[in-house]
C-alpha cells in the first residue's frame, strides 16, 4: 500500500480536478480513483478532497458510505472478489460457490486475506444473470461458476491473471432476434436521418413511432423530449441510463457492447431535438470493464465528426459525451437518484415536481433514457415509425428486449413484441413447467400459473426487460427473502416507509420461515407492504414491496405453517 | 454593481437549500390573475398563489397536517413521509410539504390510505426510537411524542428497541448526541450544511443502515463544530440537547459555603415564558429575578452591564484602529469584527483563522462579567473569590464551550463556571415548583442593576451594532443620536434580513469626553468621514461577508462589522425554547425592542454603574492596562483540518 502523503494527494486531487471538474460533480471520479490507488479513502483523503472541492468532510464520507464500491475504513484486498447474491445467482447455485470461496481463501465474506490480496463481498445483479452464478475479480468477470472452478480463479489471481483460463469478458446470448437487434445500421445512420429533419419533427416522428421508455416505466419518451425541448434553458442534458442494476436484466450490458454506435446515434439524436450540448453515459460500476471500449468508439466518433461541433455538418450543432460510472448503488438506475449521483450526491431520489425536463443536472433541463430507448429511437429514425410500431400492441408499440433467467432451458435475451402472453413467452424459452415467473425483476411482480395468460404490456405487465422463471421445485419463501434482503440493502435510506418498512416484511418472512408468524401479523405486513408502495418518495420504494406483496397473495398456502428445520 | 458584490446584495437571507433544492419559485406577478391556482382540500376550495405546497394550502383553512422532517426555516425534503395526503389522479400518496400546487388539484388529507400510511410511518419510526418518554429531557416537547398521541398509538406495532444502538456522546461541552433517539429526519443535517455551513452531520451508508453521522464517528468534542446548538432547537426529538450543568449548579446552591451569582443575558427573558405556555415574546425579567432568587441564587446580575462595558471597550478599540488607520497611516485591521458570540468567534477560528485580526479583543459580555464579579465584586463585597461561583443565563450553548475555554481566567479563576440555557433554567425553576408567570417582580441586584436599553438589545440581530453608533456617535459628535434617528432606533441594522449594510456620515464633531481622553485628543481626524457598518447573521451569512471582504467587495470598506452565529442572534440562540421559527424569533425581538424603549438610560457610556467602575476599578480608562487583561482576551487559529 503506498504511503499518504497530504501534499502528493493535494497534488492528485488538482489533477483529478483538471480532468472532471472543478465542481462537486468531479466528487465521485475523484474518489473512485482513489479507492482504485489506494484500495480506500482514509479520513486524511476525504478531507482533503472536500476541502478542495468546497465542501465538508461529513459530506464526502456521506457520498463515500452510500457506494457499496467504496471502503473508508481499511484498505481491501489487490483483488476483491465480489459473488453475485442476487436471485438468479441463488437460483444457480452461488451458496456453494460461496462456500468453497470461504473455504479456499480461510476468511469469511466482508473480510480480507492476511496477505491483503483478497477481500471476499457479496454483491447485487452482476447483469450475468442467464450464466450464473456469477462472479467479479476486479474488473473481470467469470460465469457458470462452480465449487471446483474457484481454486483456479484464485491461482488465477495469484499469478495477476497471466496466462487466464478463463475468457475476459463473458459473450452474451442472443436466443432471438427481431427487427430491432437486426438492424444492420453503420455507425451514424439514423443520426443522418435524423438531421434531415427539423427539431420537432424528430420529435413528432419518435411520437407517432408511440416508443416508450425502455426502463420500466413506460413514459411516453417523446413527451419527455418535448418537455426538455420546450424548457429555456443555456444548458441542457442527455443522460444515458445504463445503470442496469434490476436483479435478472442483462440486456443493457450486451446492447451497450454490440449496438454501441446506434445507441451513441441515439443519444445524438436526442441532444439535436431537445437542443443538449452534453451527454453523460451512467454507467453502473460493474460494468467498468466496458469504459475503456465505450471511450474508444466516442473517439472514434469524434473523428468521424459524429460527436464534437458542428456534427455531421449541422451549423451550430455541438454535443459531446462523457462517461461516468456508477459505484454500486441500485437505486441510481432512478433518475432523479442518478442526476444527485453525477452531481456528486448520495444517489438519493428528488421530490417531483420539478422533474428533470425542466430541472435537472445542476437545475438544466435534463433527459435521462435507458440504453434501449436511445436505440429504438435510433432506429425509428432510419427506419420510420411505422417499421417499429407495427409491432407490439396499440399502446405498448414494438418489440422489447428481454433478459430471460432462472429454472429454463435456454435462458438468455430474446427480442419479443409486446403483448406476448406469459405462456407464450415460457414457451420460447424452454419453461413451460414453470410454477411462477418474475417479470421486472426485484420491483416487479411475481405472476403465478394461473395468471400466465396475461401479458406483457405497459397496460398490463410492465418490465423493463426482467424474466426469471421459477421451476417447481423453488421454495418462494426463500425467493421472497432474496428480493427483501435486496431491498433492505439497496433503499437509500432517506424515506421511512422504504428504509423502516422493509427490513419489517424481512423479519416477517424469517418469523414465516420459522413458521412462526400468525396471520394477524402477516395481514399487518401486508397492509404495510401496500403502506410502502403508496408513500414510498420514488419509484424504487414503490416498488420494494412488489415481490413480497405478490409472493404472498399466490403462495400463503405454500409459504404459512411450516415446521423449521431446526430449533 | 461589482460581481464580487452580487453573492450577498442578490438574496441576502441564506434561503435554505436542501441536499438538491426542490423548491417551484414563486411568479412574480403572483398578483395577477392567473397566478392562483384553486385547490380543494376535504370539499374545501381555497385559491392559493401558484406554487405553494399542500401543506401550506391546507393551514389556510385550518387544517393541520402532521410533519416531522419539515421545518420552516430549512429547505424542503419530503422524506418522513408523515405528511402524506392523497391528490386525486395520481397513484401514490404526495408529500404534502413537497408538492407545489400548479394546477387546480383535488386533496384528500385524511382517507383510509392516508391514514394507514401515518400510521404506519409513526410506528416504524417508533420500532426503532430507543428510549422511554419520562426518561427523555423532550419529554411533553418532541413531536414525535405528540404525533403518537394524535394518532392514537397505543402499542408498539412493529416492536421497539430495547437495548441502545449507538449510546449517548456528551463529550461536548454545549450539545450532547442521543443517536438512539434519532428519526433521520435530517433536520440537523440541513441546519448545519445549508444554514450554518459547518458540516458536523450527514446522512452516511445507506438503506436500513442509513444513520446520522458525524466525520469519520469523530465525538463532538473532536469536531469542526461551532457549537452554535441550531440543531438542537430544529431536533423534533431528545437526539440532540444540551449539554445540561443544573445538577452541579444545585450542588452549589445547596453549599453553604458557596456564594452562587448568576447573570441574565437578555434575550432569555423574551422567552422563557414560552416553556411556561406563555405566548413567545411575553417579556418575564422581573418575574425571572424573582424566581431564580426562590431557587437560591445569592445575587441575580443583568449581563446588560458588560454589555454596555462591551461596547465601552469594543467601540474605543475600533476608535484605535481608525486612529491608526486614518491618522497614522499604519495598517490597521478594519472592518473590526464583533466578538459577542462565541458560535461566531469559533467558526472564524475554524474557517478563516487568517482572519482572526480583525476581531475585536474585547471579551463577550459573559466573560467580562465573570471576570469583574471574581475581581471587582468580590474586593467590594469582600469574598473570597474562590468561593464565588458564577453561572451565566445565556440563550446560547456556545457559551458552554466558550466558559471552558482554558484563557478565560484573568480573574485567577474561572471567569463564568457554567453557562446556563433558557430551557435549562425553565427546568430549574419546574424542578423547584415555580410557576413562574406569576411570580411578583423585582429587580436585578446593585452594584450592576442599572438595566440599560443599548444592552437590551444585544439579545436581537443588529443590537450591538445600534448600541455601538449610539455610543461612538454621541461620544463623537456630542449631540444626540436622536437628531439623526427617532427614539434612537437604528432602522437600518434592525430586521432579519441575512446581511444589512449602513453608513453614518460625520459631518460635525464634538469635544473628547473624560473617559477617553487618554487615547484621543480631537476627533478632527473623523470629520467627513462616513462609518460603514454591516450586520449578519447566521454564520453562512458570515461567511459571504468573510468571501466579500476576501475579494475586496465592498463590505471590504466596512468600518465594523456585527455578527452573530444564530439566525435572528441571540434570540435565536441554541439555548432557547424549542421550538423556533422566524414568526417567534421576531416576536422575542418585538420584546426585547420594546424593553429597549422602556428603558430610562439607553447608551451604553450613560450606564452609570459602568461609569462607576471605570472610576472605581478600571482606572485607566477603556483599553487601559487593567481592562487588557482582564477584559480582553485572544484568539486561537484552529483551522479545519480534522486530520
Amino acid at each position: 500500500m503506498p504511503v499518504i502523503d497530504r501534499t502528493q494527494i493535494n497534488e492528485e486531487i488538482k489533477a483529478l480536478k483538471a480532468q472532471y471538474g472543478q465542481d462537486r460533480s468531479a466528487l465521485l471520479p475523484i474518489l473512485q480513483s482513489f479507492q482504485e490507488k489506494y484500495g480506500y479513502l482514509p479520513d486524511i483523503i476525504m478531507q482533503e478532497t472536500a476541502h478542495a472541492l468546497g465542501i465538508h468532510p461529513v459530506e464526502v464520507e456521506g457520498v463515500a458510505s452510500f457506494y457499496s464500491f467504496f471502503r473508508r475504513k481499511e484498505p481491501q484486498g489487490k483483488y476483491v472478489l465480489r459473488l453475485c447474491k442476487t436471485i438468479s445467482c441463488d437460483l444457480a447455485g452461488k451458496e456453494k460457490v460461496a462456500r468453497q470461496l470461504e473455504n479456499e481463501l480461510g476468511i469469511k465474506f466482508g473480510e480480507t486475506t492476511k496477505d491483503k490480496l483478497f477481500t471476499l463481498e457479496y454483491t447485487n445483479c452482476l447483469g450475468m444473470c442467464d450464466q450464473g452464478p456469477a462472479l467479479m475479480v476486479n474488473d473481470r468477470l467469470f460465469a457458470h461458476v462452480t465449487p471446483d472452478k474457484v481454486p483456479q480463479i484464485i491461482a488465477d489471481c495469484r499469478r495477476g491473471f497471466i496466462k487466464s483460463e478463463f475468457p475476459k469478458v463473458v459473450p452474451s446470448d442472443v436466443k432471438k432476434e427481431g427487427p430491432i437487434l437486426s438492424h444492420n445500421l453503420k455507425a451514424g445512420d439514423g443520426l443522418k436521418s435524423a438531421l434531415n429533419l427539423s427539431r420537432s419533427a424528430v420529435i413528432n416522428l419518435v411520437r407517432e413511432s408511440g416508443l416508450k421508455g425502455r426502463g420500466g416505466a413506460g413514459f411516453p419518451t417523446a413527451v419527455k423530449w418535448q418537455l426538455a425541448g420546450a424548457a429555456q434553458s443555456d444548458k441542457k442534458y442527455v443522460v444515458c441510463n445504463a445503470d442496469e442494476g434490476e436483479p435478472g436484466t442483462f440486456k443493457d450490458r450486451y446492447l451497450l457492447y454490440h449496438h454501441t454506435d446506434v445507441m451513441f446515434d441515439g443519444m445524438t439524436i436526442a441532444a439535436y431535438a431537445i437542443g443538449a450540448t452534453q451527454g453523460f453515459i451512467y454507467l453502473r460500476g460493474e460494468y467498468l470493464y466496458m469504459k475503456k471500449y465505450l471511450e474508444e468508439t466516442i473517439e472514434k466518433r469524434r473523428a468521424a465528426n459524429l460527436l464534437g461541433n458542428n456534427i455531421l455538418g449541422k451549423e451550430g450543432f455541438n454535443f459531446d459525451i462523457q462517461i461516468r460510472l456508477g459505484a454500486g448503488a441500485y437505486v441510481c438506475g432512478e433518475e432523479t437518484a442518478l442526476i444527485e449521483s453525477l452531481e456528486g450526491y448520495r444517489g438519493e431520489p428528488r421530490n417531483r415536481p420539478p422533474f428533470p425536463v425542466d430541472t435537472g443536472f445542476q437545475k438544466h433541463p435534463t433527459i435521462v433514457n435507458n440504453v434501449e430507448t436511445f436505440i429504438d429511437a435510433a432506429l425509428i429514425c432510419a427506419k420510420g415509425a411505422k417499421w417499429f410500431n407495427e409491432h407490439g400492441t396499440e399502446k405498448s408499440s414494438g418489440t422489447k428486449l428481454f433478459s430471460v433467467s432462472g429454472d429454463c432451458e435456454r435462458p438468455g435475451i430474446y427480442e419479443l413484441p409486446f403483448g406476448i402472453t406469459i405462456a407464450q413467452l415460457l414457451k420460447e424459452v424452454g419453461g413451460e413447467n414453470a410454477k411462477a415467473v418474475q417479470i421486472g425483476g426485484a420491483s416487479g411482480k411475481c405472476v403465478a400459473r394461473q395468471d400466465f395468460d396475461r401479458t406483457i404490456a405497459f397496460e398490463d405487465i410492465s418490465s423493463g426487460g426482467s424474466i426469471i422463471t421459477f421451476g417447481p421445485d423453488t421454495d418462494m419463501l426463500k425467493v421472497a427473502i432474496n428480493f427483501m434482503e435486496f431491498f433492505v440493502e439497496e433503499s437509500c435510506g432517506q424515506c421511512t416507509p422504504c428504509r423502516d418498512g422493509n427490513p419489517k416484511l424481512l423479519e416477517g418472512l424469517k418469523l414465516l420461515e420459522r413458521g412462526r408468524c400468525s396471520m394477524t401479523y402477516l395481514n399487518e405486513l401486508m397492509r404495510l407492504g401496500e403502506t410502502i408502495q403508496l408513500a414510498s418518495k420514488c419509484g424504487l420504494g414503490q416498488s420494494s414491496p412488489n415481490a413480497f406483496l405478490s409472493i404472498l397473495a399466490n403462495f400463503k398456502s405454500e409459504i404459512l405453517g411450516r415446521v423449521p428445520e431446526k430449533e | 454593481m461589482e460581481d464580487k458584490d452580487k453573492a450577498i446584495t442578490e438574496s441576502t437571507v441564506r434561503a435554505p437549500k436542501s441536499t438538491t433544492p426542490s423548491q417551484v419559485k414563486a411568479p412574480e406577478n403572483i398578483g395577477a390573475i392567473g397566478a392562483t391556482v384553486k385547490v380543494t382540500i376535504d370539499g374545501h376550495e381555497v385559491r392559493v398563489p401558484l406554487g405553494t405546497t399542500i401543506l401550506q394550502a391546507a393551514r389556510t383553512i385550518g387544517i393541520k397536517l402532521p410533519t416531522l422532517c419539515h421545518h420552516e426555516d430549512l429547505c424542503i425534503s419530503g422524506v418522513c413521509r408523515v405528511c402524506v395526503v392523497e391528490v386525486e389522479g395520481m397513484r401514490t400518496l404526495q408529500a404534502s410539504c413537497a408538492y407545489p400546487i400548479t394546477q387546480p388539484i383535488t386533496v384528500h388529507t385524511h382517507s383510509r390510505k392516508v391514514r394507514q400510511a401515518r400510521r404506519h410511518v409513526i410506528d416504524l419510526l417508533l420500532s426503532r426510537h430507543y428510549g422511554e418518554c419520562y426518561s427523555c429531557v423532550r419529554n411533553n416537547n418532541c413531536e414525535l411524542q405528540a404525533l403518537a398521541r394524535e394518532y392514537g398509538v397505543d402499542f408498539y406495532r412493529f416492536g421497539h428497541v430495547n437495548k441502545p444502538t449507538y449510546g449517548r456522546d456528551d463529550s461536548s461541552y454545549a450539545i450532547v448526541r442521543d443517536m438512539d433517539k434519532c428519526i433521520l429526519c435530517r433536520r440537523c443535517v440541513r441546519t448545519c450544511i445549508d444554514l450554518q455551513e459547518v458540516g458536523v452531520y450527514e446522512a452516511v451508508e445507506r438503506g436500513a443502515k442509513t444513520r446520522i453521522g458525524t466525520f469519520m464517528d469523530n465525538p463532538m468534542a473532536e469536531l469542526i463544530c461551532i457549537n452554535c446548538g441550531q440543531c438542537i432547537n430544529r431536533c423534533p426529538t431528545g437526539a440532540l440537547h444540551a449539554n445540561d450543568p443544573s445538577d452541579a449548579i444545585w450542588a452549589a446552591i445547596d453549599d453553604p459555603t458557596k456564594h452562587v451569582v448568576i447573570q441574565t443575558a437578555p434575550a432569555p427573558r423574551s422567552a422563557i415564558g414560552e416553556c411556561f405556555g406563555l405566548q413567545p415574546g411575553t417579556p418575564l425579567t422581573f418575574e425571572m429575578n424573582t424566581a431564580m432568587r426562590y431557587c437560591g441564587f445569592d445575587k441575580v446580575f443583568d449581563t446588560n452591564f458588560s454589555a454596555d462595558l462591551t461596547i465601552i471597550e469594543e467601540g474605543t478599540e475600533l476608535i484605535l484602529r481608525l486612529y491608526k488607520a486614518l491618522v497614522k497611516k499604519e495598517p490597521a485591521y478594519l472592518p473590526q469584527f464583533t466578538s459577542c458570540s462565541p458560535g461566531w468567534v469559533k467558526y472564524i477560528e475554524h474557517f478563516y483563522p487568517e482572519m482572526l485580526d480583525y476581531v475585536s479583543s474585547a471579551k463577550s459580555p459573559q466573560q467580562m462579567f465573570g471576570a469583574l464579579i471574581k475581581t471587582y465584586y468580590a474586593e467590594i463585597n469582600n469574598i473570597d473569590p474562590a468561593d464565588i461561583v458564577t453561572v451565566a443565563l445565556m440563550p446560547c450553548t456556545a457559551k458552554k464551550f466558550e466558559c471552558n475555554r482554558p484563557e478565560m481566567n484573568s480573574s485567577g479563576f474561572k471567569d463564568i463556571d457554567y453557562g446556563l440555557t433558557t430551557r435549562e433554567l425553565a427546568g430549574m425553576f419546574k424542578e423547584a415548583g415555580i410557576d413562574l408567570p406569576n411570580m411578583p417582580k423585582s429587580d436585578f441586584d446593585d452594584p450592576f442593576g442599572t438595566r440599560t436599553g443599548s444592552g437590551v438589545i444585544f439579545g436581537a440581530t443588529g443590537g450591538v451594532m445600534e448600541s455601538a453608533i449610539r455610543t461612538v456617535y454621541e461620544l463623537v459628535t456630542g449631540e444626540k443620536v436622536e437628531n439623526l434617528f427617532e427614539h434612537a432606533r437604528i432602522i437600518p441594522v434592525r430586521g432579519f434580513e441575512g446581511i444589512r449594510y449602513a453608513e453614518l456620515p460625520i459631518t460635525k464633531v464634538g469635544p473628547v469626553p473624560d473617559i477617553l481622553k487618554h487615547l484621543v485628543s480631537d476627533w478632527e481626524w473623523l470629520k467627513g468621514i462616513t462609518l460603514k457598518v454591516a450586520v449578519a447573521h447566521g454564520t453562512a451569512n458570515a461567511k459571504k461577508v468573510l468571501e466579500n471582504i476576501k475579494a475586496g467587495g465592498k463590505l471590504s470598506e466596512c468600518h465594523f462589522i456585527e455578527f452573530m452565529a444564530c439566525p435572528g442572534g441571540c434570540l435565536g440562540g441554541g439555548g432557547m425554547p424549542i421550538p423556533t421559527n422566524e414568526e417567534i424569533r421576531a416576536a422575542r425581538a418585538r420584546a426585547i425592542y420594546a424593553e429597549d424603549e422602556a428603558s430610562e438610560v439607553r447608551k451604553s457610556y450613560e450606564n452609570p454603574a459602568v461609569i462607576r467602575l471605570y472610576k472605581e476599578f478600571l482606572v485607566d480608562g477603556p483599553c487601559g492596562h487593567k481592562s487588557h487583561n482582564l477584559l480582553h482576551t485572544h484568539y486561537i487559529p484552529r483551522g479545519k483540518k480534522l486530520v
